[in-house]
């Protein structure tokens, strides 16, 4: 079974005993076969107005490639969960948003982005002002190394806001938004690394809604957390949904389902199936998609 | 029944005898360490306890007059065997052989060695007069002996007690300090006014020979064009300067032209060179005003030897042990007895309980942190030793915190991680281990002569004043715009060509290279100090670039620590800052450095033990035996930087090596030792000190 581009995945397994000659999964082979497939993208998609457009992205690291002819729209307003197993690509595309990739030496990419209807890739473009439209939540709680009130302001300051009430109104604003100002709002002073893990997400949470960002992209937010942390997570983010278009990458399919609008499966490197979450759930066009939500397969 | 094979842990395995080798290494180390502190530390504090004298009569009717020291055996030369049946079980060591025991006996006017051994044989009785004095004298160290009174009219002797000696020395001190005070103050200024009314002479006749060549030519029009080409500079800088550009924009222009109009109207490169009638005027009325001055010096010093006479009119007669000999004059002449001003301090050791020797030792430790050194050393305090080393440390820290820090950000943070970067890398941590008197070797040249030299006098080979220099000036130019546009085309994205990089690179590169000679062989610069010529200002070795040398040292230290540091931060926090939108530089300045300033302390602490414990060096550089000049002092400008000091560990080495009476100056080196190894570990405390505040307000530290 040979893989074309080579980008790293467990996702070496063989299909289901007994299936090898008539698979049940076609369009997974022709991925691992290296052909192209073509997204099986839900017309009601297309309903929704566009927040982020994505049209024949490409990505690679160095001689690896990692993302084929990505093209979906990510809705205005609502939630999207991109799914898949680990290493299909997902983080990637998700980085790709914000240009984070280029902070890795040796990637190039190909395809087109569109934020709002302006390209994220043209030469004209400066990094630094494209990344303050979005908001990014990582992994792992990343607070830095200040106190909880620079560490939600720490937008508004690389911009050079100094007045102090609009930093102590942002900052109280932030973290209301992120569920979080009853617990810190008498040590806003204290180190921010003296939070729990859960806190300290939402911490983070607050730190990327602070500056107002047009897609707020959060990558696999829960993973590093415990249950009841997660669950205050997916709590929030249900919440600033009605403010902000999300972008969320998971593995966890209970949380895709839990938090948002539209799901899109993603398979070493390609969109598989976009669609509204209760379609890809419930009746979804391709065998390979139910058997992955279903825990079957991947 | 089990048929299992059972594994075997042999004992080699357990690593029992590891554990074993593991502590008693470290056993080792801590008891030879503890050792060397300890007998630094008894040895040195022992030094300023006053030691009971002894008065030892001979076998030969000799009396030896003295504070014992240490005694031990000795092998007997052919000259010096004692005679049989003398050694008795009390004058023989444990291993059959003659004791002996060193006694300071001072004197040493008197034409013997300070120290003395007498062998116990020899010893007929010891007894400890109360009476005894240990007198500490301006000049030729202690003497030791007794006290009878005062020198009266035509030789006679009129007795006193120490208590009346102690009160008539309190009021000859104050008449020496005010005499004292009158040459430092009154004289000293009055002598460099004359000295700067002479090298004013000597700077006119200079801009008068010269024509512009001198410094004249204007360091106003020089740094405006500096200020002007640091705004251009900045106006292709982005990020970091964010709103300033504007205003830097603004400054830049308004600057250029202004020095640009000021250096076409006021052609200040062409100094203001005095005509012939000017010069002779200038001459006239300096040699005028070096008259007044000299006039009001020999008043004053007129009534300095007033003073001094004053002050030395009283005379105190001290006997010897034997009681056969006085105390002779400053200049060693025994038929005058000692001036009650030219002892520092009378202690009689036998007669003081403990309070009084405490006392006793306390006035003599401030002496020694408080006071100016006496008798090439051997005497009196360290204060400008210890103000040297300080300062020094001091001026270490700031020069190679910075430069260290800067460097390792762009080594870590900017610089493409490549074969250039490793070889970089490598040279650095070489660079640790180069030999301290290499970088002693290469501060006098470069620093002092090369550096030093340009300031004081300017270039020593310029240029042929006119086109070549300015045509050279105009190519440096176009190169650094050539390469500041080539790099504004390069941007942040994925889209870097390493062609134009490497264009950038050499552009640059080039254009530094070609102003770093533009500068060396420029004809527009005669030196700030031509006038002192040939006696060099900061031509010479000097505290300045002593502490520039081991900055030199210390680099790699810092360097590698910050670096370490550096790349300890998590990945995770730059990402999230970028993620918020933050440039390179805020990432590096708010988020990076703060968390690995813990780290970053821990290279400078490294660094400043290491340059403050240095010796050789500075033996090149600018470390002396006597710095009669504090390099801080009220004299304008206040801070010399040029002048030589001086340094505890050279002082230590001095003491021990180059004293003319090392065993009399042993007792003080021992102290300062003591003294050296507590201002390190306060250094070193301090440093620490300020890392766990970081680390406290880094709220439990990355690094």
């Amino acid at each position: 079974m040979e893989r074309e581009g080579g980008i790293s995945t467990k996702i070496g397994a063989a299909p289901p005993a007994g299936q090898a000659g008539a698979s049940r999964y076609p369009v997974i082979d022709a991925i691992r076969a290296g052909q192209p497939v073509e997204s099986r993208v839900h017309e009601s998609v297309a309903e929704e107005e566009p927040v982020l457009s994505v049209r024949g992205f490409e990505l690679f690291y160095g001689q690896n490639q990692a993302l084929f002819d990505v093209t979906m729209d990510v809705p205005r307003g609502k939630v999207t969960a991109i799914i898949g197993p680990s290493g299909c690509g997902k983080s990637t595309l998700l980085r790709s948003v914000n240009r984070l990739n280029d902070l890795i030496d040796g990637v190039r990419v190909g395809g087109e982005m569109l934020l709002n209807g302006e390209p994220v890739y043209a030469p004209q473009v400066d990094v630094i002002d494209l990344r303050k439209r979005l908001g990014m939540v990582f992994q792992k709680p990343n607070p830095f190394p200040m106190s909880i009130f620079e560490n939600v302001v720490y937008p508004l300051r690389i911009d050079g806001e100094r007045r102090k009430n609009v930093l102590s109104e942002a900052c109280e604003r932030s973290l209301k938004g992120a569920a979080l100002w009853d617990e810190v709002k008498d040590r806003l002073n204290d180190s921010a690394l003296g939070l729990s893990g859960g806190q300290q997400q939402r911490l983070c949470i607050a730190r990327a809604i602070v500056a107002d960002p047009e897609v707020l992209l959060l990558d696999e937010p829960c993973s590093a957390l415990d249950p009841v942390a997660t669950l205050k997570v997916e709590d929030l983010i249900h919440e600033i949904s009605e403010r902000y278009s999300v972008l969320i990458v998971t593995h966890n399919m209970q949380q895709a389902a839990r938090v948002s609008d539209f799901t899109a499966f993603m398979y070493l490197g390609r969109l598989v199936e976009y669609g509204r979450t209760t379609e890809v759930f419930q009746t979804p066009r391709l065998a390979e998609t139910e058997d992955y939500v279903t825990g079957r397969f991947g | 029944m089990s048929d299992h094979a059972r594994r075997k842990t042999p004992a080699s395995a357990r690593g029992e005898s590891m554990v074993w080798l593991t502590g008693l290494s470290l056993v080792l180390a801590i008891v030879m360490v503890g050792l060397l502190l300890g007998v630094i530390g008894v040895q040195g504090m022992r030094t300023f306890w006053p030691r009971p004298i002894e008065r030892v009569t001979l076998t030969t009717g000799e009396v030896v007059m003295g504070q014992p020291y240490e005694t031990t055996t000795y092998e007997p030369s052919a000259a010096d065997t004692p005679p049989e049946g003398l050694l008795t079980a009390e004058t023989t060591g444990e291993d059959g052989l003659p004791l002996r025991t060193l006694y300071r006996v001072g004197n040493r006017d008197l034409g013997t060695a300070s120290f003395r051994w007498v062998p116990a044989w020899q010893v007929e009785t010891v007894e400890r007069p109360p009476e005894a004095v240990m007198v500490e004298r301006r000049t030729w160290g202690v003497w030791m002996g007794t006290f009878e009174g005062f020198e009266i009219e035509g030789g006679a002797i009129e007795p006193a007690s120490i208590a009346e000696f102690r009160r008539r020395h309190a009021e000859a001190i104050e008449i020496l300090e005010e005499s004292e005070a009158l040459t430092e103050g009154g004289l000293g200024s009055l002598n460099r006014d004359i000295e700067a009314t002479r090298l004013s002479i000597r700077s006119a006749e200079l801009r008068a020979s010269n024509g512009d060549a001198t410094r004249g030519l204007g360091i106003v029009p020089w740094l405006g064009a500096i200020a002007s080409a640091a705004v251009g500079i900045g106006l292709f800088a982005r990020a970091p300067l964010g709103r300033l550009r504007g205003w830097l924009r603004v400054t830049g222009a308004v600057l250029t032209l202004g020095f640009g109009m000021g250096a076409i109207l006021e052609h200040p490169w062409s100094g203001d060179a005095p005509t012939a009638v000017e010069l002779a005027q200038i001459q006239a009325d300096a040699a005028a005003e070096i008259d007044g001055f000299r006039a009001e010096a020999q008043e004053l010093e007129q009534r300095i030897a007033e003073l001094r006479a004053e002050a030395r009119s009283e005379r105190a007669v001290f006997l010897d042990g034997s009681g056969a000999r006085r105390a002779p004059d400053r200049d060693g002449d025994p038929s005058r007895a000692l001036p009650v001003a030219q002892v520092v301090r009378v202690v009689t050791p036998n007669d003081l309980g403990f309070g009084g020797k405490l006392q006793v030792f306390l006035s003599r430790w401030a002496e020694f942190l408080a006071d100016k050194p006496r008798e090439s050393n051997t005497e009196g305090g360290v204060m400008p030793v210890i103000f040297g080393t300080i300062t020094l440390t001091l001026l270490l820290t700031i020069a190679v915190v910075p430069l260290g820090v800067i460097a390792a950000i762009y080594l870590r943070e900017y610089a493409k991680q490549g074969t250039l970067t490793s070889l970089v890398r490598i040279a650095v941590n070489n660079l640790a281990g180069v030999p301290s008197i290499v970088y002693g070797v290469f501060g006098l040249g470069f620093f002092c002569y090369g550096v030093g030299g340009f300031i004081d006098a300017g270039p020593a080979d310029p240029m042929a004043r006119g086109g070549g220099w300015w045509g050279l000036l105009a190519l440096a130019a176009i190169l650094a715009s050539a390469a500041a546009g080539v790099g504004l085309l390069l941007g942040d994205g994925p889209d870097k060509s390493k062609m134009r990089r490497i264009t950038a690179g050499v552009l640059w590169a080039a254009a530094a290279l070609l102003a770093v000679y533009l500068v060396i062989r420029t004809p527009y610069f005669g030196g700030f100090f031509p006038e002192r010529l040939p006696t060099p200002t900061y031509g010479g070795r000097g505290l300045l670039w002593a502490s520039l040398t081991l900055a030199l040292l210390t680099l790699p230290v810092v360097i590698v620590a910050t670096e370490e540091a550096i790349s300890a931060v998590p990945r995770s926090m730059r990402e999230g800052s970028f993620g918020c939108g933050a440039s390179k530089w805020q990432t590096v300045r708010r988020i990076v450095l703060p968390a690995a300033a813990p780290g970053v302390m821990t290279g400078a602490i490294l660094a400043v033990a290491r340059g403050a414990g240095e010796v050789a060096p500075l033996m090149i550089v600018g470390a002396v035996k006597s710095a009669p000049e504090l390099p801080v002092s009220g004299d304008f400008p206040f801070v010399h930087p040029e002048r030589s000091f001086m340094h505890l560990g050279f002082h230590i080495y001095d003491l021990g090596f180059q004293s003319p009476d090392s065993e009399a100056a042993r007792p003080l080196l021992w102290t300062t030792t003591l003294l050296l190894l507590s201002i390190v570990l306060v250094l070193n405390l301090t440093a620490i000190f300020v890392r766990a505040k970081l680390r406290a307000k880094a709220g439990g530290s990355v690094v």
